[in-house]
C-alpha cells in the first residue's frame, strides 16, 4: 500500500503580472506525479527551486489551489485528520526561539492535539531519542545549529506520526550531529515509520534511501529504487545538468 | 481540544511577549515615563491657568504702623498668597531668577499717612494675566486697609456676581496625561503584534502551524486575544497608577468621575481598535522593520492629531476639526466624558460606534491583504 500518492499535481504560485510573459517556467510543479510506499525511506532530490519544497507544502496541507490528486492513506490532501498522521521537519528550524525545548514540544503537541500527559511522556521520548534531554529547560536561543535541527526533528516526532516528512534535516549540522540524526531516522524507520526525504546531500540520501524520486523545474524526471543507481551524484547531474540553478 | 488549543496559543504568545524586555520597555515603561514627566511639565501651565496657584510674595514692611501692620496681615492670609521670606542676602532680581517669588511688595514708610503708596515689583517675564490678577487682589486688600472695609468681596457682592459654569472642558494635567498615555501606549501594541507575526512567517513557525490539525480562524484568535488582553492590562495599570501613584507626585487629584464602570465598555472598544490597528499594520508591512516604522509612525501621527501630545482644548478650531480622523481622539474624548464630564452612557456611546467601525475596517482590510505563508 502506498502511504502517499501524488498524481499529475500543478501547482504555480501567484507570479507579478511582469514576470507572466517573461517565457521562464511559471510552475512550481507541472503535473508531477510520484508514490512512497509504506515503511519506505524515499529521497525526493532536485536543484534548488526544482519544486521539492512546493510539494512538501502541498502534501501538509500548506498550499491549496494544486490541480491534480495529493493523498496520505488515500486521503486526499489538505484534510485536517490525516494532517495527525505526518510529522513535518521544514527546512528552516521553525521552533519558538523564546521558548525553551520543553515549552515549544508542549505547545506543538497541543496544536497535534495530545492530551497534557501524554504530551509529557513523549516529550520525554523524543528529548532523549535527538539527545536533548539535558537542555529541555533552556532557552532555545542558546542551542548550537546541531541541537537546534535535532529540536526541529524532535518537534515533528512528538506525535508520532506514520509519516514523516524532512525538508533537509541535516543543513549547517556537524558530522557528529549529522550521524545523530541519520540514525535516529534508521531506528525511525526499523519501527514502522515511512520518510519522505528531501536533500541535497546525496550521500545521505543514498545512505538512508531505498527508493528515489528526481524532480526538476517541477517534473518528475525519474523514480526507481536506489539500488539501480551506482553513483548518485553523477547519475544526479546527469540527469538535471551541470548548469547553475540561481533562483 | 479546540479550548485546549487556543489556550496554549495565547499561552505560547504570551510568553514570548513578556519574555521580550524591548516590548515591555514599550509598553509598560514608556507610558509610565510619559505620564510621569509630561504631567509633571505641565503641572505649572495647568495651576496657572486653571486653578490659580498661589501668588508668592515677598513683603517688606518698612512703615510697621497700623495700617501698614494690618495690610501685611491681610496680604499673608489671603488664600490666593503665600507669603515667602526674603532669603538672606538675596536680592530682588536674584529672587525673580531664581524663581523664589512672583512680586516684592513694599509698604513703605508713611503709607499711613498716605504720602506713600504701596510698591510692586513684578518678576518681568511672569504672565500677563496673572499679573493682573495680583495686581488686582492687591489693589483689593489695600482700599480694605486705607477704606476701613472689612471684606470688599463682601461689598461687592450685589454688584459682580460669578456665574461661570464648572470646568468640564479642561483637563488637569493627571485627567489628561493617564488616558492619554495609556492610549498612546495601547496603540504602540501593533509593533510588537506586527513584528511577532512577520517574524513567525519568516522563521517559518507560522507556516509548520498550518501542518497541524489547527483551525485557521483559532490561529487568528489565537494572534489577537493575548495582545488584546495585554491592552486591557496596560489601560488597567496606568489608571491605577494615575490614582494611587501620580497623584500623590503631581499636585492634582485624579478622581474618575461619577461614573467609572463607563471605563469598562470603552476600554473594551478601545482595545479592539488597537489590535485591530496591530493587525493592520501586520497584514500590510513586509518585513519586521517595515512594521516597526509602520506601527510607530502611525500611533505618533494619531497621537499628534487625536489630542494626546497637545490636549484638544488647547488646538486652534482647525485642528479639533482635524483631530477626528484619529481613533486616538475618539477614545480620549470617550475617557475625557467619563471622568471630566461625568458624561451618561448614551453620550460615549457615539464614540464607541466609530471606534468599533475604525476596528472593523481595520480587521477586514487585514483579512485582504494577510498572506499567511
Amino acid at each position: 500500500m502506498n502511504v502517499l500518492d501524488i498524481s499529475s499535481v500543478t501547482f504555480s504560485y501567484d507570479l507579478p503580472k511582469d514576470k507572466e510573459n517573461s517565457g521562464g517556467n511559471q510552475y512550481a510543479l507541472k503535473n508531477f506525479s510520484m508514490f512512497v510506499e509504506n515503511g519506505k525511506i524515499h529521497a525526493l532530490l532536485g536543484p534548488n527551486g526544482a519544486g521539492k519544497t512546493t510539494l512538501m507544502r502541498i502534501i501538509t496541507g500548506q498550499l491549496r489551489g494544486y490541480s491534480g490528486s495529493a493523498s496520505i492513506y488515500g486521503n486526499k490532501m489538505p484534510d485536517k485528520e490525516t494532517l495527525k498522521l505526518i510529522g513535518y521537519a521544514p527546512q528552516p528550524i521553525s521552533v519558538y526561539t523564546t521558548l525553551t525545548a520543553k515549552e515549544n514540544l508542549r505547545f506543538f503537541g497541543s496544536m497535534a492535539g495530545l492530551q497534557q500527559e501524554l504530551i509529557k511522556e513523549r516529550a520525554n521520548e523524543v528529548l532523549e531519542k535527538t539527545g536533548l534531554s539535558a537542555y529541555s529547560s533552556k532557552p532555545v536561543s542558546t542551542y548550537s545549529g546541531g541541537m537546534l535541527r535535532r529540536l526541529n526533528l524532535a518537534v515533528a516526532l512528538l506525535h508520532l506520526p506514520k509519516l514523516l516528512l524532512l525538508d533537509e534535516p541535516t543543513v549547517g549540522v556537524d558530522p557528529q550531529s549529522r550521524n545523530h540524526i541519520y540514525e535516529t531516522l534508521a531506528g525511525l524507520n526499523e519501527s514502522g515509520v515511512t520518510i519522505l526525504l528531501c536533500t541535497h546531500i546525496m550521500e545521505e540520501a543514498q545512505r538512508l534511501c531505498s527508493h528515489v524520486t528526481l524532480v526538476d523545474q517541477g517534473k518528475d524526471i525519474f523514480s526507481g529504487d536506489m539500488k539501480e543507481i551506482d553513483n548518485l551524484e553523477a547519475f544526479f547531474l546527469e540527469r538535471t545538468g551541470k548548469g547553475l540553478r540561481d533562483v | 481540544m479546540i479550548l485546549k488549543q487556543l489556550k496554549e496559543l495565547i499561552k505560547k504568545e504570551m510568553l514570548i511577549l513578556l519574555r521580550d524586555r524591548q516590548t515591555i520597555l514599550l509598553l509598560f515603561i514608556m507610558p509610565v515615563a510619559l505620564i510621569l514627566f509630561l504631567s509633571l511639565a505641565m503641572e505649572g501651565l495647568w495651576t496657572d491657568k486653571l486653578t490659580g496657584r498661589k501668588i508668592q510674595l515677598v513683603i517688606e514692611n518698612e512703615s510697621n504702623s497700623f495700617k501698614a501692620n494690618l495690610l501685611e496681615e491681610k496680604i499673608k492670609s489671603n488664600e490666593m498668597i503665600k507669603h515667602i521670606v526674603r532669603p538672606q542676602g538675596m536680592n530682588d532680581d536674584k529672587i525673580f531668577a531664581d524663581g523664589k517669588a512672583h512680586a516684592v511688595v513694599t509698604i513703605p514708610k508713611g503709607f499711613d499717612e498716605g504720602d506713600n503708596p504701596v510698591e510692586i515689583y513684578f518678576d518681568p517675564v511672569i504672565d500677563a494675566g496673572y499679573k493682573i490678577a495680583a495686581r488686582s487682589l492687591l489693589t483689593s486688600l489695600t482700599v480694605e486697609v486705607v477704606m476701613g472695609i472689612e471684606n470688599l468681596d463682601a461689598v461687592v457682592a450685589g454688584l459682580v456676581v460669578e456665574k461661570t459654569k464648572p470646568n468640564k472642558e479642561f483637563p488637569t494635567p493627571l485627567q489628561q496625561n493617564v488616558p492619554a498615555y495609556a492610549i498612546f501606549a495601547m496603540f504602540f501594541i501593533a509593533i510588537p503584534m506586527s513584528i511577532g507575526f512577520l517574524k513567525e512567517k519568516k522563521d517559518g513557525t507560522l507556516q509548520r502551524l498550518f501542518t497541524y490539525p489547527v483551525n485557521t480562524n483559532l490561529l487568528i484568535l489565537g494572534k489577537i486575544i493575548p495582545y488584546y488582553l495585554i491592552n486591557i492590562l496596560q489601560f488597567i495599570l496606568m489608571l491605577l497608577l494615575g490614582v494611587y501613584v501620580m497623584s500623590h507626585i503631581i499636585s492634582f487629584s485624579f478622581n474618575l468621575g461619577e461614573h467609572p464602570w463607563h471605563m469598562v465598555p470603552v476600554t473594551l472598544v478601545v482595545a479592539a481598535a488597537t489590535t485591530g490597528f496591530g493587525v493592520l499594520v501586520a497584514s500590510l508591512a513586509r518585513t519586521p522593520e517595515q512594521s516597526s516604522t509602520l506601527a510607530a509612525t502611525g500611533a505618533i501621527l494619531m497621537g499628534v492629531f487625536g489630542g494626546i501630545m497637545i490636549p484638544h482644548v488647547l488646538m486652534p478650531l482647525f485642528m479639533k476639526k482635524l483631530a477626528m480622523i484619529s481613533p486616538m481622539y475618539w477614545s480620549h474624548q470617550a475617557y475625557l466624558d467619563i471622568i471630566l464630564r461625568d458624561a451618561a452612557f448614551g453620550v460615549i456611546l457615539p464614540k464607541l460606534i466609530i471606534l468599533t467601525l475604525f476596528a472593523g475596517i481595520c480587521f477586514y482590510i487585514a483579512g485582504r491583504r494577510v498572506k499567511w505563508i
